[in-house]
């Protein structure tokens, strides 16, 4: 037996005070889950109150935020010092949320005239989907969920799944699209909630949405896009002079070459942020990495992807897979091209890097510290599209004061920003608060996409991290340079 | 629904299982169904757990006579034949109607729903989604369900069967807040399901407490065979927390084998012709012989090995498994799993006719709480099938009742003012709930396990009747219901145990280390053992 303190957030709903944590220590056998935690803390305080029926992961019944992420109670390990507390959704008592109602929206298969099992490849496309337990995790981390009327990811989980099913009658295609189908950010929150790892985005929105676009229903601006990456092999207007026509396609660093990548811009850099493309090339080159620019590389095809409209695709990933081709390291900056590459493209013949990944695999010349304090904003195509985020954290504290805010989608991908302009601005908004909260100077990313949606909802500066390391660089030179110059008197 | 504070309806169902939820679609038909439960509807009791699959012939190499002389085996003569034969011929068309609805059963080779070998049967008949087969089931039920006018009340649990002129009129519910609340109905339909829980290592849910047994029981209800507890040969031993937790019996239909500490593939010496593919009495005897003799691990199991499989036969057909055996950091891919037996399901139940009636009029009982489907001893995948099958028989045979006055009568209202009482005694009781459950699990497992003998289960009686005996404690009114619930258990452990003493004879599950009658089951004398307000005793078929 281990003994052992956790905290457990208590609500009283007719009590009018808000939830308020209550330390507990308790005695546990080697092995045990929260859940069994839980049972300990009853058998001293019975008015504790929590949701749990077959202590197997089979059930649903027990989800909890066990140190802000959800997982079944039953199933994750406790520790000491852990810190439980409610799915973030309407809370009944204590532990217990209002899931009913949420469940209520997942979509039940309306019988029609095919009454036979499909064949095996039918059942295998949906067989991933069936393993949900209707915990509700994945829709108490959804932002979309949060902000809209959306019906969440599970239920576009089940709408998919029916949809495939030829015994189902109904329209889910339809209904998915009235259900807040484009409301879907892409930001993987619901993915890494899930006690099944089910891939919602992916295998279900991403494939409904593909099924909308067959059926005509794409967003206009959706289309728009499409039809700029036909047209210009970019999803974005050129508003400035492009990265390409601004560099040489090879960059040599300034001293002696530690390194080389081949640099997958991506449209966002080079059609909009094209300084800061700039500035991350001067921080790979005083760092000795040469940049290689081939220039026939196009857009990666996540704009096409997210919003369902595959029929492009396979020719901008020929482009991109041909351009990239003789080099060994092809680097990404913009968090969404780099999951694209990663997650999207099938056996490449090269090693795809974030940025964030080279400078922490070459190592950085010590940059100067720069009395700011600020805020980090992770962006999902990094976190949970990379499994990125220690590596920018560590270069921040190099330069700056960090404060953390939690993790949450600004709101501008999966087409939302274009496409449903009130949710992506709704979200923004909510990180507004989230950064005010901080205190912080400035709010610092790795994504061009949130850069420049979260600055529409802050009045700190939003910056990149390589731009934020350039200034640091610049003012050890200039400190350096203040110490040789000798001082007049 | 609601009058007069009670809500009112044709039909009650108690129980959000397969049993209860099939009950209550098919009630539907005929009135307007209230379905109780005492969990999220669709969460609660074992069905959602379900692993490894459903019974029924669907291939021309099989019959149901086939699948009747199995179960009949299996459950050592001591089934009701009217009711297996309602079960085999009739679980084909429940499993049809499940795909028809939906579930996403696995594709055999050639199509259709695939079936895999179980134990103790002669043809390969378990049908299943993976080892998910019973949440797919669920999941399937609850959609049908939602297309129906049923009104579902989720976390209210009955307490107690109302009684009017001895006719069952509805329940007693406690919701969440521990709130009283009133269901009447013409019938009611019982499917609470089982209560393996009364044991200290076992394989239910938190839910499986038995409330079913002692709901009707003190309705008045006979209950039948109540010594008949099916120990499931393989439940997990580690972690401490998670014993008792199954492993399903599709492992051993994948083809895992069953090894000791020595190394020896045991069951040649408890069945060589099955081997590990005998029935569940058989293996677990097998397995806890081969632990009291010594030849057990040091945690006293023994090993279950799929290692000698392809890798992607055990992702594809055991991804339960799989996930929780590596949840606690053992790939079963790599490594054999550690098992010893665990209190699995109750095969004594309410006493019912093929229409599923209770000897109450007006209630109606299906799926693991009623009793004589499978005799002595269970075969694995019957109990699925028994739900779909005797769920809908109920739910008809409750929706046929004529329509009566449902009105909250002078007779249940002392019930009601009784049951108050109790609460007040509670709310002042001394002994918290879990203190009496542990002890109540620790003393069956000891008197009223795999083997037992007169003495054991006499001291066992004894112990479970002194905990009766303890005044209950309830903290706040949130904990009337572990009160009743706990005050169940014990009931039900009661019923275990002096069914146990009637039964002088080794017969399925119930295995006696002084038998007083040895012949063998197809030629034994005695019949159901039965108990009921009334009377408890044996019945003697021949003499
Ligand atoms: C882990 C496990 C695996 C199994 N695998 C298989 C298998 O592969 N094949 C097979 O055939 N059988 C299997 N069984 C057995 C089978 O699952 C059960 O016998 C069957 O599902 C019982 O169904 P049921 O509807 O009778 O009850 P359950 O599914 O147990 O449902 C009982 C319902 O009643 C509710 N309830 C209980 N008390 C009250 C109350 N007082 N008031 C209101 N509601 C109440 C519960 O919340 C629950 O919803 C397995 C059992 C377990 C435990
Ligand atoms: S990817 Fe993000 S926005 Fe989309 S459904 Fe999942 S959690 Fe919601
Ligand atoms: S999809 Fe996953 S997280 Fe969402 S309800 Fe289902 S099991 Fe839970
Ligand atoms: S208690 Fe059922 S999933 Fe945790």
């Amino acid at each position: 037996m281990t003994r052992m303190t956790v905290q457990v957030s208590r609500f009283e709903p007719d009590a009018g005070v808000s939830a308020r944590l209550v330390p507990y220590e308790v005695e546990v056998h080697e092995g045990a889950r929260v859940l069994h935690a839980l049972y300990a803390i009853h058998e001293q305080d019975p008015t504790l109150a929590y949701r749990y029926c077959c202590g197997s992961g089979q059930c649903g019944s027990c989800a909890v935020r066990v140190n802000g992420k959800p997982g079944l109670a039953c199933m994750t390990p406790v520790v000491d010092g852990d810190v439980i507390e409610p799915l973030d959704l309407p809370v009944v008592r204590d532990l217990v949320v209002d899931l009913v109602p949420r469940i209520e929206r997942i979509a039940a298969l309306i019988p029609g005239d095919r009454a036979e099992l499909p064949d095996r490849e039918t059942v295998d496309a949906m067989k991933d989907r069936c393993d949900c337990v209707e915990c509700g995790s994945c829709i108490s981390v959804c932002p979309a969920v949060a902000v809209s009327d959306f019906a969440g990811p599970t239920a576009m989980r089940q709408l998919e799944r029916l949809q495939v099913d030829p015994r189902d009658a109904e329209d889910r295609v339809v209904q998915a699209r009235d259900d807040g189908l484009f409301n879907c950010t892409s930001c993987h929150a619901c993915y890494e909630a899930c006690p099944k790892d089910i891939r919602i985005m992916g295998k279900a929105i991403e494939r409904l949405r593909a099924e909308a676009n067959r059926r005509g229903f794409t967003l206009p601006r959706h289309l728009e896009v499409s039809d700029l990456v036909r047209t210009t092999g970019r999803s974005v207007v050129r508003t400035e002079t492009p990265l390409f026509e601004r560099i040489d396609p090879v960059i040599e660093p300034y001293g002696p070459v530690r390194g080389e990548v081949a640099f997958f811009v991506g449209c966002m850099y080079s059609m909009r942020l094209p300084q800061t493309a700039l500035d991350a090339i001067e921080v790979l080159r005083r760092n000795g990495i040469r940049v290689v620019v081939p220039m026939e590389q196009v857009c990666c095809g996540s704009p096409l992807i997210r919003t369902g409209q595959l029929d492009q695709l396979p020719r901008v990933m020929t482009i991109n897979r041909k351009a990239f081709a003789p080099y060994p390291v092809v680097m990404t900056m913009c968090a969404g091209c780099g999951a694209t590459l990663k997650n999207d493209y099938e056996d490449l013949p090269f090693r795809v890097m974030d940025i964030n990944e080279v400078l922490t695999e070459f190592g950085i010349e010590p940059p100067a510290h720069l009395s700011v304090t600020v805020t980090y904003h992770d962006p999902c195509h990094l976190l949970r599209g990379q499994g990125i985020s220690e590596q920018p954290r560590a270069f921040i504290r190099q330069v700056a004061d960090l404060v953390e805010m939690p993790a949450r989608c600004c709101g501008s991908g999966g087409g939302v920003k274009s496409g449903k302009p009130e949710v992506a601005a709704a979200l923004g908004e909510l990180r507004r608060e989230a950064i005010a909260a901080t205190g912080a100077e400035q709010v610092v990313t790795s994504c061009p996409f949130c850069e420049f949606h979260i600055a529409g909802h802050t009045d700190l500066p939003v910056r990149n991290i390589t731009s934020l390391l350039l200034e640091a660089y610049r003012k050890k030179d200039e400190k350096e340079a203040a110490a040789s110059t000798p001082p007049s008197n | 629904m609601v009058e007069n504070g009670a809500t009112s309806s044709h039909v009650l169902v108690i129980g959000s299982g397969g049993a209860g939820v099939r009950a209550a679609i098919e009630a539907a038909e005929h009135g307007s169904v209230v379905l109780l439960s005492k969990t999220i509807a669709g969460k609660g009791g074992c069905t959602p757990m379900a692993e490894g699959g459903y019974n029924a012939v669907l291939r021309e190499e099989d019959d149901p006579s086939l699948h009747a002389a199995d179960t009949l085996k299996g459950g050592a003569y001591l089934n009701d034949p009217a009711l297996v034969e309602a079960l085999v011929h009739e679980a084909p068309d429940r499993v049809r109607e499940l795909v028809a609805w939906g579930a996403v059963f696995d594709v055999a080779p050639g199509g259709g729903v695939a079936q895999r070998p179980f134990g103790g049967q002669q043809r390969p008949r378990t049908c299943y989604a993976g080892d998910r087969t019973g949440h797919e089931m669920m999941v399937t039920l609850m959609d049908r369900l939602a297309a129906t006018d049923v009104r579902v009340v989720h976390e209210c649990a009955a307490v107690e069967l109302l009684l009017d002129e001895g006719r069952c009129a509805g329940a007693a519910a406690l919701n969440r807040d521990g709130e009283l609340g009133v269901f009447l109905a013409d019938a009611v339909v019982l499917a609470t399901g089982g209560g393996t829980q009364v044991y200290d290592i076992s394989t239910n849910s938190a839910s499986g407490t038995g409330d079913g047994y002692a709901l009707g029981y003190r309705a008045g209800a006979e209950l039948i065979d109540m010594e008949m507890v099916q120990f499931h040969p393989t439940g997990a031993i580690q972690p401490y927390d998670a014993r008792g937790r199954l492993v399903t019996e599709a492992v051993r239909g994948e083809g895992g084998r069953l090894l000791n500490s020595l190394g020896e593939r045991f069951m040649s010496r408890y069945d060589p012709e099955r081997m590990e593919l005998s029935t569940r009495d058989v293996v677990a005897r097998a397995i806890a012989t081969e632990i009291l003799e010594g030849r057990g691990t040091e945690r006293g199991g023994v090993w279950l090995d799929v290692t000698h499989l392809p890798p992607e036969q055990v992702e594809e057909r055991l991804p339960i498994m799989l996930e929780q055996f590596l949840a606690y950091g053992v790939d079963i891919r790599k490594e054999p799993m550690e098992v010893a037996p665990t209190a699995h399901h109750i095969m004594g139940g309410l006493r019912i006719t093929p229409g599923c009636a209770t000897t109450v009029p007006g209630l109606f009982a299906a799926g693991e709480c009623s009793g004589g489907v499978h005799g002595a001893n269970r075969l694995g995948g019957n109990a699925l099938a028994e739900t779909q099958v005797f769920g809908r028989r109920a739910g008809r045979s409750a929706g046929l009742e004529p329509e009566r006055r449902r009105e909250v009568t002078p007779a249940i209202d002392r019930q009601l003012g009784a049951l108050r009482r109790r609460f007040d005694d509670y709310l002042d009781g001394e002994v918290p709930p879990h203190s009496v459950v542990k002890r109540l699990k620790l003393t069956m497992w000891e008197g009223a396990g795999i083997f037992r003998d007169h003495e054991g289960l006499a001291r066992a009686l004894a112990g479970v009747e002194a905990l009766r005996n303890e005044r209950l404690r309830a903290t706040t009114r949130r904990n009337l219901l572990e009160c009743c619930t706990a005050e169940n258990q014990c009931l039900l452990a009661s019923l275990i145990c002096r069914a146990g003493l009637l039964r002088p004879e080794c017969r399925g599950a119930h295995t006696r280390r002084d038998p007083t009658c040895e012949l063998p089951p197809d030629r034994s004398p005695y019949g159901h053992t039965f108990l009921s307000l009334a009377s408890e005793g044996i019945e003697e078929v021949r003499t």
